[in-house]
C-alpha cells in the first residue's frame, strides 16, 4: 500500500499547470481531490512520476451564473455542490448528485472536474452531466476548448481530456426542479451498479434520462427517450419507457451484479427517477 | 442511529452512599482504556520505533496453485537501501513447521514451512521477505523480484475436490481430505425410526474475512548479550505464542518475551501464530537487528485466516407435534491450504452445540474437512458455534412450516424447563443454567409481539414482502476445562497490594477491546472496597503476566476474573493475621468489611489497607511466620464452560424489485450471567450483531474458479457502516452461571452466532407467501432477486 | 472469463490469416506492444504495456501460435506478467470466406492474476473486449 516514488509540484495558475504537462507528457498525472488518483497510486496500478497538484489554482474553484448558464470550476468539492443553496434552487439534480457519492470523506475531498475527467464507468456525475447536456472547457496548450457531455465520455475511464489539458469549467443550464438521481450503490465500494438521472422538461414534453454502472461507460437511454417524447408523463408511460432503458446495452459483469441483474437494475431505477423527477414540479 | 436499551445503561454515577465493597461491580462505566484510544496516545505495533529497526515486505504467490520453478533476486538486492533478501531455500530447513494444536486422529495435514518452497498453495502464500531501511524501500524491491512460476490447475470447491478426478492440493498426501471427525450422541437409530416425518434441508454458511481495523504486524528485536528475543505482535495470544514459538525458531521460552502492544481487532484472525511472526523473528536473530513488518490490507484479506466456509446436509427426525427428536448432519468445511492453529477444532464445536437450546434425544455429525488452494479457515468470532445456531435455528423454523405450526410454539415445545438445569444435551455437554423461557418472553414483549404480526399481516395485503425472524440461541464459551484444551484451559491471575496502598492487577488475559482493564478493576474495587482510581490492570507482555490463556472463545472475564477473585481472597486470608497481630486478636475473630479490617464487634478499631500494606512490606512489626508482602497470584481452573443465550427478534422488508432487504426492527435480550459492566456488555452485544449483518446480508469471501481472491480490498468486500445498523433494542436477563465464583457467562460471541439466524429466518420469513422454502446466505440484492423471479413474484 | 466475438474483412481467408501469423503485424495489431522478438518457430517474447487509460502497467511474456491449420484455423496463447499481476489468454480463430472477403470467429478465454484480479476485476471483462475489438480494428487497418 505503498505508492512508487514521485516528484510533486503545486502550480498555482493553469499555465503553470499546463507547463508542467507539456514538459512530462505521460510521466505526470493531475491532482485533484486524490480519491481516485491516490488509490490506484498507492496500489500501484498508476505510476506517475510527476504529481502535478492543481488544488490551488483558485480561479477553477467558483461557482457563477450568468444567463442562465451555470459556470462550476472543475476543482469544486462534492461536498460544496450538496451543500450549494444556490444550486438546490436553480440546478437541483447536482445537489442531489453530490450527496450520493462516496461517504462524508470523499465529498470533502473529491471534486467534480476530477471526477469527470477520471470518467469512471460507475461514478456519479457522468450521469448528471449527461442527462443535463452539460459542456467542459478544457485549458490546452492548443488552445482552449469546449467538449459537449456526449463527446467527453469517450470510454471506460477514459474522457476527452488529453493527458497534456486540464478540464476548467463545466457548464450546465438552469434546470426546472423536476429532476431526479436514483442510485443502486454496490455494496462495499459505494459505486453504482445502476445509477440513473432524469431530466424532465414537462413544458417541451422531453426528457433526458441518462444511465452509469451499467456499461462500460454512461449512456442517454435513447429509445426510453423517444418514446416518451411528446408525452404527458403518467405511471404507464414511464413504465413503457424504462422498460427500453437496457435496449442495445453491453452490461458489464461482476460478482455484485450479473449482466442480467444490471439492465433489470437500470430500467427498475429508471422508473423510479423518472416517476420522482415527475412528482417534483 | 440510535440504540434503544430497554432498561439503559446510561453511564452512572457511583451510587450516593453506597458501600466501599458495592460501588462499582454492575455499574455502567465509561472504560479507562477510552482516553488513550480516542486521543491517538495508545501504542499499537506500527507505533514501535527502535534503533536500527529495519522493515520487511514479502513477496506473496499470485496464483493459487504453482510450481516455483525460481527466485532471482539479483536485481532487488542491488536497490540501495535493501539488506537482505530471503526464500524458502534461505530458512524453511532452519525453521520448524507452523502448527495446528488440534489436528484430530487420522488427520492429514502437510509441512506447514513459513515460506513456500517448491510450490505455492494459495494466493498471498508468502514465497519471499525483502528486508530494507525504509518500508518504501522494501516495497519497491518488491517490484525487481522475479519468481517464475509454473501455474497448475486449482482445488477451489470443496465438492469437487472430494471426487475421484479432482486433483490434489497437497500431491504427497493422496487425498484432499484433511481430517474427518464424527460425533453420535443418543440413540440415531430408534430416534428416526420413531419419527413421523424426516425433513431435510442443504444449509451453507459462506467463507467470511474478518477485516479487523489493524490488519497484522509484528516487530522482533534480538538481544544478542542476553541471548533472548523480544517479539511485540498484534495478537490475542502472547502466552500461546510464546509457547510455540521456542520450538520454531531454536530460542528457550524463558528467553523470549512476547508483547501484545494495543491491538486493533482481533475477532479470531489475531488467535494464530503465524508464518510471518515466525520469519521476522528469526530474522531478527540472524540480522541482529530489530524488524518491523506490517501487512496492507491486501495482504491481510488474502493470507489472515478466514472464517466459517460449512456445506451441511441435514436430515431431521421430527413429530407431527412439533417435537424435534434428532438430527443428522453431513458437512463439508473448506480449510484452506493448511490447517493452522485451531482450523480442525471449529467445525467440531458446531457439532456439540448442535442441538442448541432444545432437548434433542439424538444428534449425529460427520465432518470432512478438505484441503483447497485458498487460506486457511480458523476461528473467527464465534468459531464454529454461528454455523450450528443458524443450522438448528433454520431448522426450528422449518419445522414449524413443514408442519403448520407456529415457531414460537415449536420452540417453546422443544426447550427444557429452567428446572432441567444443569441440563445434559444429546451431545454430551452440561449447560450450565438457563432460562430460555424468560429471555424468550422478554424479547416478544420488548417487540411487541402481536402487533408485530398484525404488521406483518397488514404489509402482506399491501403486498410488501415483510418478513419476521426468530432466533433462541445458547452458545458454547468461556473455554474450558483443561482435560478439553489444547494447552490448558485454566486461567491466571495476580493482585498486588503495593507498598502505598495501591493495588496492580495482572491478568493473563489478552483484552484487545473487551475493556477488561475497567471491568476488572470493578471487581477488585469491589472486593477490596477500595476506590478504583487506586487500581490498574496489566495484560498482554509476557514478562509481567508471567503465565496465562489469553484472550478468545468469550473467557477473560468469566475466567480471569475468577483468577483475580481468587487472589483477592487469598490476599484477605493473609492480611486476617496481619491485622490479627496489630489489634492484638487472633485471625479467626477478624472481620473484613468495606475496605477495613476489624475485630468482630469492634468497628470502630479498624485497620484500612494503606496501614496494612506498609506494616506488610517495612516489615517491622510482623507475627511470627508472616511472609512479608501482600500479593497472590492463582490458577482458575473451570469446572465446565459457560453457556450464554437470548433470544433475537427481526423483522425485514424486502424490495421485491431490487432484492433489498431492511432490516426495520431489532430486538435482542440477551443472558450473559452476571454483568460486571453493562456498558461492556452492550458494545459487545452492538458488535456481534453488526458483524452478523455483515454475514448475512453482504458478507462473502469470493475465490473465482483460478482461485484468485476477488475480495481482496474494501472495494469488493462489503462490511457493515453506520448507515447500515438499524436502531437497536436491547434487554437482558441474568441467570447466573454455577461454574465461577463471579456467575458470568461471558459475552464476546453472543450477538454474532444469536443474530445471524434471527436476520436468515426474518428474509426467509419476508419470501415465504412467494413459496420460497430457504435460501442461502449471504442476501445479496441479486440473489433474493433472482429467488423471487424464479417464483414468479417480481412486480 | 470467457468472449466470442465475430469480425468481418474484405480480404480473402488465405490474407486474413498470413497477416495474424506475421510477427510485424501482430505487433501493430497489439496496442502497447513494445516488443516481440521471436524465439522459436512461432513463438516470441513480448514487452506489452497495457491497461486502461491511465491505469497501464507492464507485462512480460511469451506469445505462441500453434494449431496452425492456414487458412481455416489456428491458436494463439499469450502469457504475461508485471507488477500489477499476471495474465493469460487464448483464443480459438477460425476464418471462413464470406463473399469476396472473410468472417473471423474468435473465442478466447482469458484468467488475471494479483492485483488486478483483486481491485479490478470488474473492468477486466470490459478492459479484455475493448482489446479485443482494438486487436481486430487494427487488422483490419493493416490488411488495407
Amino acid at each position: 500500500m505503498i505508492a512508487a516514488a514521485f516528484d510533486y509540484v503545486r502550480p498555482a495558475t493553469l499555465d503553470e499547470a499546463l507547463e508542467h504537462l507539456a514538459k512530462h507528457g505521460e510521466d505526470a498525472k493531475v491532482l485533484a481531490g486524490g480519491h481516485s488518483l491516490i488509490p490506484a497510486m498507492k496500489l500501484r496500478l498508476s505510476q506517475p512520476r510527476v504529481v502535478v497538484d492543481i488544488g490551488r489554482i483558485r480561479d477553477l474553484h467558483s461557482m457563477r451564473e450568468r444567463d442562465g448558464q451555470i459556470a462550476i470550476g472543475a476543482l469544486t468539492t462534492h461536498y460544496e455542490i450538496e451543500s450549494s443553496d444556490f444550486l438546490k434552487r436553480s440546478c437541483p439534480l447536482l445537489p442531489e448528485v453530490a450527496g450520493k457519492i462516496g461517504d462524508v470523506q470523499v465529498r470533502n475531498k473529491g471534486t467534480i472536474g476530477g471526477s469527470c475527467v477520471h470518467a469512471d464507468p460507475a461514478g456519479d456525475w457522468p450521469a448528471a452531466m449527461l442527462a443535463l447536456d452539460a459542456e467542459f472547457e478544457i485549458g490546452s496548450p492548443r488552445g482552449n476548448r469546449t467538449v459537449v457531455a456526449k463527446d467527453f465520455f469517450v470510454d471506460m475511464l477514459t474522457s476527452a481530456v488529453q493527458p497534456d489539458e486540464i478540464l476548467k469549467f463545466i457548464r450546465v443550464r438552469v434546470t426546472a426542479k423536476t429532476t431526479a438521481y436514483v442510485k443502486f450503490a454496490q455494496k462495499a465500494s459505494g459505486f453504482a451498479i445502476a445509477g440513473v438521472a432524469a431530466v424532465v422538461d414537462k413544458a417541451r414534453k422531453d426528457v433526458a434520462i441518462a444511465v452509469t454502472g451499467v456499461a462500460a461507460k454512461v449512456y442517454r437511454a435513447a429509445a426510453a427517450e423517444s418514446s416518451l417524447r411528446g408525452l404527458e408523463l403518467s405511471a404507464t408511460t414511464i413504465a413503457t419507457a424504462a422498460q427500453q432503458v437496457a435496449d442495445g446495452v453491453d452490461p458489464l459483469s461482476d460478482i455484485h451484479a450479473s449482466s442480467e441483474f444490471r439492465a433489470h437494475l437500470a430500467r427498475v431505477q429508471a422508473k423510479r427517477a423518472l416517476e420522482l423527477a415527475a412528482s417534483r414540479g | 442511529m440510535s440504540t434503544t436499551i430497554e432498561e439503559a445503561p446510561k453511564v452512572e454515577e457511583a451510587p450516593k452512599g453506597a458501600k466501599a465493597s458495592q460501588k462499582y461491580f454492575g455499574r455502567a462505566m465509561k472504560r479507562v482504556e477510552d482516553p488513550r484510544l480516542l486521543k491517538g496516545i495508545a501504542t499499537y505495533v506500527d507505533d514501535l520505533k527502535l534503533a536500527g529497526m529495519l522493515h520487511a515486505e514479502y513477496v506473496r504467490s499470485p496464483h493459487a496453485n504453482a510450481k516455483i520453478n525460481s527466485i532471482k533476486t539479483d536485481s532487488a538486492k542491488k536497490l540501495p537501501g535493501v539488506v537482505a533478501i530471503f526464500t524458502g531455500a534461505d530458512v524453511n530447513d532452519k525453521l520448524g513447521t507452523i502448527p495446528c494444536a488440534t489436528p484430530l486422529p487420522g488427520g492429514k495435514s502437510p509441512d506447514h514451512k513459513v515460506l513456500a518452497g517448491a510450490r505455492a498453495y494459495f494466493v498471498g502464500h508468502p514465497v519471499a521477505i525483502v528486508v530494507a531501511e525504509t518500508r518504501a524501500i522494501a516495497r519497491d524491491a518488491l517490484e525487481l523480484i522475479d519468481v517464475d512460476y509454473d501455474p497448475l490447475p486449482a482445488v477451489i470447491d470443496p465438492e469437487k475436490a472430494l471426487e475421484k478426478n479432482s486433483p490434489l492440493t497437497h500431491p504427497e498426501l493422496g487425498t484432499n481430505i484433511a481430517f474427518t471427525w464424527s460425533l453420535s450422541g443418543g440413540d440415531v437409530e430408534s430416534a428416526f425410526k420413531e419419527a413421523d416425518k424426516v425433513l431435510k434441508i442443504r444449509l451453507i454458511h459462506p467463507r467470511l474475512t474478518p477485516m479487523a481495523i489493524e490488519p497484522r504486524g509484528c516487530v522482533a528485536s534480538w538481544h544478542a548479550g542476553e541471548s533472548s528475543l523480544t517479539l511485540w505482535t498484534s495478537t490475542q495470544i502472547p502466552h500461546l505464542v510464546r509457547t510455540l514459538l521456542p520450538g520454531l525458531i531454536g530460542i528457550p521460552e524463558n528467553k523470549l518475551r512476547v508483547v501484545a502492544p494495543e491491538v486493533g481487532g482481533g475477532f479470531g484472525s489475531k488467535l494464530n501464530l503465524y508464518a510471518e511472526e515466525v520469519v521476522i523473528s528469526h530474522l531478527a536473530i540472524r540480522l541482529n537487528r530489530p524488524i518491523k513488518w506490517i501487512e496492507g490490507r491486501r495482504e491481510n484479506a488474502a493470507a489472515t485466516i478466514h472464517g466459517r466456509d460449512q456445506i451441511g446436509d441435514h436430515e431431521i427426525a421430527i413429530k407431527k407435534d412439533g417435537t424435534v427428536l434428532a438430527i443428522r448432519c453431513k458437512a463439508i468445511v473448506d480449510v484452506g491450504s493448511y490447517c493452522q492453529l485451531l482450523t480442525p477444532a471449529i467445525p467440531t464445536l458446531t457439532g456439540i452445540m448442535l442441538c442448541g437450546c432444545y432437548k434433542l434425544k439424538a444428534v449425529q455429525m460427520e465432518v470432512t474437512g478438505v484441503h483447497t488452494n485458498k487460506m486457511s479457515t480458523d476461528a473467527y468470532r464465534g468459531a464454529g458455534r454461528p454455523e450450528a445456531a443458524y443450522i438448528i435455528e433454520r431448522i426450528m423454523d422449518l419445522v414449524a412450516s413443514e408442519l403448520g405450526l407456529d415457531p414460537v410454539q415449536v420452540r417453546l415445545k422443544n426447550m427444557p424447563e429452567p428446572t432441567e438445569f444443569p441440563f445434559q444435551t444429546a451431545t454430551g455437554l452440561q449447560y450450565d443454567s438457563g432460562n430460555y423461557q424468560a429471555a424468550f418472553n422478554k424479547a416478544r414483549e420488548l417487540a411487541d409481539w402481536p402487533n408485530l404480526l398484525k404488521e406483518r399481516d397488514a404489509a402482506r395485503k399491501a403486498g410488501r414482502l415483510f418478513g419476521i425472524g426468530l432466533s433462541t440461541y445458547v452458545e458454547i464459551c468461556a473455554l474450558g476445562p483443561s482435560k478439553t484444551m489444547a494447552a490448558g484451559g485454566w486461567e491466571w491471575g495476580c493482585v498486588r497490594i503495593e507498598i502505598s496502598g495501591k493495588v496492580t492487577v495482572i491478568t493473563g488475559t489478552t483484552p484487545h477491546g473487551q475493556g477488561q482493564e475497567t471491568s476488572f478493576a470493578q471487581i477488585a474495587a469491589d472486593r477490596l472496597g477500595i476506590p478504583i482510581e487506586d487500581i490498574v490492570v496489566l495484560h498482554g507482555d509476557t514478562a509481567t503476566a508471567h503465565f496465562g490463556r489469553d484472550t478468545y472463545g468469550s473467557r477473560a472475564t468469566a475466567l480471569g476474573g475468577s483468577a483475580i477473585v481468587m487472589s483477592i481472597d487469598k490476599i484477605i486470608e493473609k492480611t486476617k493475621t496481619l491485622a490479627a497481630a496489630l489489634l492484638k486478636s487472633t485471625p479467626e475473630k477478624i472481620e473484613f468489611a468495606d475496605g477495613k479490617f476489624f475485630v468482630s464487634g469492634e468497628a470502630e478499631n479498624e485497620l484500612g489497607w494503606g496501614q496494612l500494606a506498609s506494616e506488610a512490606y517495612v516489615a517491622k512489626n510482623l507475627p511470627p511466620g508472616f511472609e512479608p508482602g501482600l500479593e497472590a497470584s492463582s490458577f482458575f481452573e473451570p469446572p465446565n464452560c459457560t453457556f450464554p443465550f437470548g433470544t433475537h427478534i427481526v423483522a425485514v422488508d424486502v424490495d421485491r424489485d431490487t432484492g433489498q432487504v431492511k432490516i426495520l426492527k431489532y430486538i435482542a435480550v440477551d443472558d450473559c450471567g452476571k454483568q460486571v459492566n453493562p456498558l461492556l456488555v452492550e458494545g459487545q452485544v452492538q458488535g456481534g450483531i453488526a458483524q452478523s449483518i455483515g454475514a448475512a446480508l453482504m458478507e462473502r469471501t469470493v475465490y473465482d474458479e483460478n482461485g484468485q481472491l476477488l475480495t481482496g480490498e474494501f472495494m469488493d468486500y462489503a462490511i457493515p457502516r453506520a448507515t447500515d445498523i438499524p436502531d437497536y433494542v436491547l434487554g437482558s436477563t441474568e441467570t447466573p452461571s454455577p461454574s465461577n465464583p463471579l456467575g458470568v457467562k461471558g459475552v464476546g460471541e453472543a450477538g454474532t452466532i444469536g443474530s445471524t439466524p434471527a436476520i436468515a429466518n426474518a428474509v426467509i420469513d419476508a419470501l415465504s407467501p412467494l413459496g420460497i422454502r430457504h435460501l442461502d446466505l449471504p442476501f445479496t440484492p441479486e440473489r433474493v432477486w433472482r429467488a423471487i423471479q424464479q417464483k414468479g413474484g417480481g412486480s | 472469463m470467457k468472449l466470442a466475438a465475430k469480425y468481418a474483412f474484405e480480404a480473402p481467408p488465405e490474407k486474413v490469416f498470413a497477416a495474424l501469423v506475421e510477427p510485424a503485424i501482430l505487433q501493430k495489431c497489439i496496442e502497447g506492444c513494445e516488443k516481440m522478438e521471436k524465439t522459436e518457430e512461432d513463438s516470441y517474447d513480448a514487452h506489452l504495456k497495457i491497461g486502461v487509460a491511465g491505469l497501464k502497467g507492464s507485462y512480460v511474456g511469451k506469445i505462441r501460435i500453434y494449431e496452425k491449420k492456414p487458412p481455416e484455423s489456428f491458436t494463439l496463447q499469450a502469457a504475461g506478467k508485471g507488477a500489477p499481476g499476471w495474465v493469460k489468454g487464448t483464443a480459438r480463430i477460425q476464418i471462413s470466406p464470406k463473399g469476396e472477403g472473410s468472417e473471423l470467429q474468435c473465442e478466447s478465454e482469458g484468467q488475471v492474476g494479483g492485483v488486478i484480479a483483486a481491485v479490478g476485476s470488474r473492468l477486466v471483462e470490459a478492459a479484455a473486449k475493448k482489446m479485443l475489438h482494438e486487436f481486430f480494428r487494427k487488422l483490419g487497418e493493416q490488411l488495407g
